[in-house]
């Protein structure tokens, strides 16, 4: 089974150029003014942390949130 | 409120349906998040001089950096190939001012036109797409249409809401980083591109001049690739020893080279650019695409309304794929050919060439270019280079 995961973006790093959102398969991020994700939709498949360009996306795992 | 049209996303296409929609005389609204048209861009800027004419856009020199004159490849290991022009080929623009411009064009031809406009939902009603939720500077606005049309760039959420796959894996985007900045010692009236595997996997490094000593100077490489599209660029300014330290701008961006959408419209929503991946794969250049999809949208939009028989939208698809999308799909297999050439491959083939007529290859004749290096020796020993370049014919 997949470990699941809650992405997190630096956004000192991010350009919002939002390629992780285009590349997102289920539409669990949003790339508006400001960079959204909402965690019901992800699958952590980590896709958009390789799709950045600039590398501003890690995954950090859920253990110990409700 | 009501409009006829509604357009969500004000960079190419957006704009050109705009404005041939509202020249048309149909009351238009074309919505972009950000707060500026035209910036960040996501663009290397470059386009060929042929599309001003074809698709009715004013040659201003308000958006137009420089004229290139042509343009010189790179070998792995330094072997180059120059293809000059007497005439103009193509022109380096300045997207926050040509999108701008688009926009401009659009209103002043009757479309209204509002930026810091995110679209954040559709309006259903009995069962089919009424118009688009919006939020403008935090407010809450329903747009009511006839016709919707999702121009909303890489990152498309309208299409996918309305059902319409846009999807596609990392491995059909391209990665891409961009400084502009001052750099000097390449010819400014050319483009120039860099191949290799390790220069930029998939892709190209360009430098692309906007004055003599200023360029555009990005990177293209596969999105799935473990390392960013940053660190191959800055490994490769490093090892010419290129001073990465006048920059004025830094854009990043992702580029759908993998293939297109394949329903183009559904019921009263038509996709379109980006976000329909409407890009040249092989150059990963979308403007000139979205300005050909726009216009035969546009078209089939035009026609819709006037018969009140919005079915005929289904034109779009049907036209764009006759069209772009059947030469496109060529150009998608042949950019999957040259995927497998190494960087002896691309040595040996930039060099042949660089000996070869320069002016018939200039010319473009691609079948020609690929008939002169089935002819040299190296190329007939290898049956595998054979078996690629017939792949490529």
């Amino acid at each position: 089974m997949v470990e699941k995961v809650k992405i997190v973006v630096d956004d000192d790093r991010c350009y919002l150029c939002g390629g992780c959102a285009g590349m997102c398969p289920t539409l669990a991020i949003n790339v508006g003014p400001k960079w959204e994700f909402f965690i019901d939709k992800c699958i952590s498949c980590k896709i958009c942390i390789t799709a950045c360009p600039v590398g501003a996306l890690k995954a950090v795992p859920l253990e110990g949130e409700p | 409120m009501r409009y006829d049209v509604v357009v969500v996303g004000a960079g190419i296409a957006g704009p050109i349906i705009a404005r041939n929609l509202a020249k048309a005389g149909y009351d238009v609204l074309m919505i972009d998040k950000k707060a500026e048209i035209g910036s960040p861009k996501r663009c290397g800027e470059g386009i060929s001089i042929g599309v001003f004419d074809k698709y009715d856009i004013p040659y201003d020199k308000r958006f137009i950096n420089r004229e290139i004159y042509g343009a010189k490849l790179y070998s792995p290991s330094g072997y180059e190939l120059e293809l000059r022009y007497k005439k103009v080929s193509g022109v380096i623009i300045e997207r926050k001012v040509f999108d701008k411009m688009l926009a401009f064009y659009a209103a002043r031809a009757g479309a209204d036109v509002w930026p810091r406009t995110e679209a954040t939902g559709l309006i259903r009603k009995e069962g089919r797409i009424a118009g688009i939720r919006a939020k403008h500077e935090g407010e809450p606005v329903e747009i009511e249409a006839e016709i919707i049309v999702a121009a909303d760039g890489v990152e498309s959420m309208v299409a996918r809401w309305a059902g319409i796959n846009t999807y596609a894996p990392p491995h059909e985007f391209d990665s891409s980083y961009e400084y502009e900045m001052l750099i000097e010692g390449y010819d400014p009236d050319l483009i120039h591109l860099w191949f290799g595997n390790e220069v930029a996997p998939r892709g190209y490094v360009w430098v692309f001049p906007k004055d003599e000593d200023r360029a555009n100077v990005g990177i293209g490489i596969n999105s799935d690739n473990p390392k960013t599209a940053k660190y191959y660029l800055d490994k490769w300014l490093r090892e010419r020893g290129i001073p990465a330290k006048k920059l004025l701008e830094i854009n990043v961006g992702a580029v759908p080279v993998g293939g297109f959408v394949k329903e183009l419209v559904r019921g009263n929503v038509l996709v379109v650019g980006d976000a329909a991946r409407q890009v040249n794969p092989m150059h990963g250049g979308g403007m000139a695409e979205a300005m050909g999809a726009a216009t035969i949208a546009s078209r089939w939009m035009i026609k819709a309304l006037e018969e009140e028989n919005l079915s005929l939208l289904q034109n779009y698809t049907r036209e764009w794929w006759e069209k772009d999308g059947r030469r496109l799909e060529k150009v998608l297999k042949a950019r999957r050919v040259t995927e497998k050439l190494t960087d002896e491959d691309l040595d040996l083939f930039i060099q042949i060439l660089s000996g070869a007529d320069a002016e018939k290859i200039a010319g473009g004749d691609y079948g020609e270019v690929i008939k002169a290096l089935l002819k040299h020796p190296k190329v007939l020993l290898s049956p595998r280079r054979i078996k690629l370049l017939k792949e490529l014919l």
